[in-house]
């Protein structure tokens, strides 16, 4: 329990600082904006209970925030994905899976995974975008940007994913 | 009553939901009101630290490129001076000059003087995009206050604390700029369309004005923010609003928001006494 504590803490420290320093001034023809602080999200463990990954999801979204000038975006889009995570993980597993475990490739299969991380990313993203376009509405432009980005963000994720040693020797 | 109070513990995380959701509208709310909360903006002091550490480190990165850009301005501007104290001369030269004549020294006629600062954090991915710069109030620097590059027109100065500041660019829809083609006095209103980070929109321009692509749009000195004649960009393209009686222009921004490092602030003494005054006017 502590041990995933621990670990969960360090998960959100590298990966909202990675996102903080390096990915949010990556902005790929000014469409494409990576956001891989959502791994943190992903990797919860399966079974803890709604409220919790409420709140976890929340403060994530807020702390990006604080460092992007976007007071709320993230937050607001960060419950939202929080709110339908483990439905998405049942959707995608049924209902009997061991609780204290992270998703995973080895886990869950590959192409369960990639199919969770990729509805997601993409809840998240169109939920974000469409909050950032209540100021400008240009709805190809808003298309092309939840697009373009969903797709960065996904393959980023299943980068990371594939070389995380510690989801790999869990597996085996 | 006990049914419906087991019902309600069920469903606890719904009433999360919900809550941390109107708290987030609410900040994105207050985000978009003119002033905003120096807690929630990278002004504050613990991001602001952060932002400060890693605009620090990356303002090596385009050193050599920044080096560049200020001689080349510094030839420019040596060439104007010479060619101003040309100017003068031939104009001495011309006239009888009269030797009586003193400036009043405790008046100064150019309202305006500038603090320099460096940019600690800058976006330009999203639709609201944000400058934060390290000079805040302790530095004289106040909501209000025009930004320049080296190169032109930045943004306005929202809000601030006590050691750094919050910038809206041109890259802001909630930016408006009044900016006119450089050697006639007509003036549009400059806009942000949300698309590139390159181009602006001039419009109003009223449909009489004559220039040519390629022409220099510059302030038009209406506001107190900005005095007139700083340079915004280039004209692109153009073409004629719906109602046909006015131009609308796309801008080529002279300033590259992408490797913005240095910025001057520029300051007008004269700015409480022309928005005391309007205020006045106002309530007629």
């Amino acid at each position: 329990m502590i041990n995933t504590i621990f670990k969960g803490i360090i998960y959100f420290i590298i990966f909202v600082s990675v996102q903080i320093l390096v990915l949010n001034n990556i902005h790929y023809l000014r469409i494409a904006t990576p956001f891989i602080y959502l791994y943190f999200l992903i990797k919860l463990p399966i079974g803890i209970s709604k409220s919790v990954t409420l709140i976890i999801s929340f403060v994530t979204g807020l702390t990006i925030d604080l460092f992007s000038n976007t007071p709320g975006m993230h937050a607001a889009a960060c419950t939202f994905v929080g709110f339908y995570r483990s439905d998405l993980i049942r959707l995608f597993w049924g209902k009997d899976l061991p609780e204290g475990v992270s998703p995973s490739y080895a886990f869950l299969g590959i192409s369960s995974f990639l199919r969770y991380v990729s509805s997601f990313v993409l809840l998240h993203h169109i939920f974000l975008f469409f909050i950032e376009s209540l100021t400008l509405f240009d709805p190809l432009f808003l298309a092309l940007r939840i697009f373009f980005s969903t797709l960065l963000s996904i393959v980023l994720i299943a980068i990371v994913e594939a070389f995380n040693m510690e989801a790999v020797k869990n597996g085996e | 009553m006990r049914k419906l109070l087991e019902f309600l513990i069920s469903k606890r995380h719904w009433f999360l939901f919900i809550i941390l959701e109107i708290i987030s509208f609410i900040l994105i709310y207050r985000n978009n009101a003119y002033q905003r909360n120096i807690i929630f903006s990278s002004a504050n002091v613990v991001t602001g630290q952060i932002a400060s550490l890693s605009g620090s480190i990356t303002s090596y990165i385009n050193l050599r490129e920044i080096n560049r850009e200020l001689s080349e301005r510094n030839a420019e501007l040596e060439m104007e001076l010479l060619e101003r104290q040309e100017e003068l001369e031939t104009l001495k030269a011309d006239t009888t000059l009269f030797k009586g004549f003193a400036l009043d020294s405790t008046e100064q006629s150019y309202p305006y003087d500038f603090v320099m600062s460096r940019v600690i954090y800058n976006s330009i991915s999203y639709i609201s995009n944000y400058i934060t710069i390290n000079k805040g109030e302790k530095d004289g620097i106040a909501p209000d206050m025009g930004v320049v590059s080296d190169k032109g027109v930045v943004g306005v100065v929202s809000t601030v604390s006590d050691h750094m500041a919050v910038v809206i660019p041109i890259l802001n829809p909630k930016f408006k700029l009044s900016c006119k083609v450089k050697g006639n006095r007509y003036f549009g209103s400059m806009t942000w369309n949300g698309r590139s980070i390159y181009y602006a929109n001039l419009e109003q321009l009223p449909r009489h004005v004559e220039f040519v692509i390629g022409d220099t749009i510059v302030t038009s000195g209406f506001s107190t923010i900005f005095p007139p004649g700083i340079i915004v960009g280039t004209v692109a393209s153009f073409e004629k609003e719906k109602d046909d009686n006015f131009f609308s222009l796309e801008v080529k921004l002279s300033t590259d928001f992408a490797s913005l490092n240095n910025v001057r602030i520029l300051r007008n003494y004269r700015q409480k006494e022309q928005q005391k005054l309007e205020e006045v006017r106002k309530n007629d």
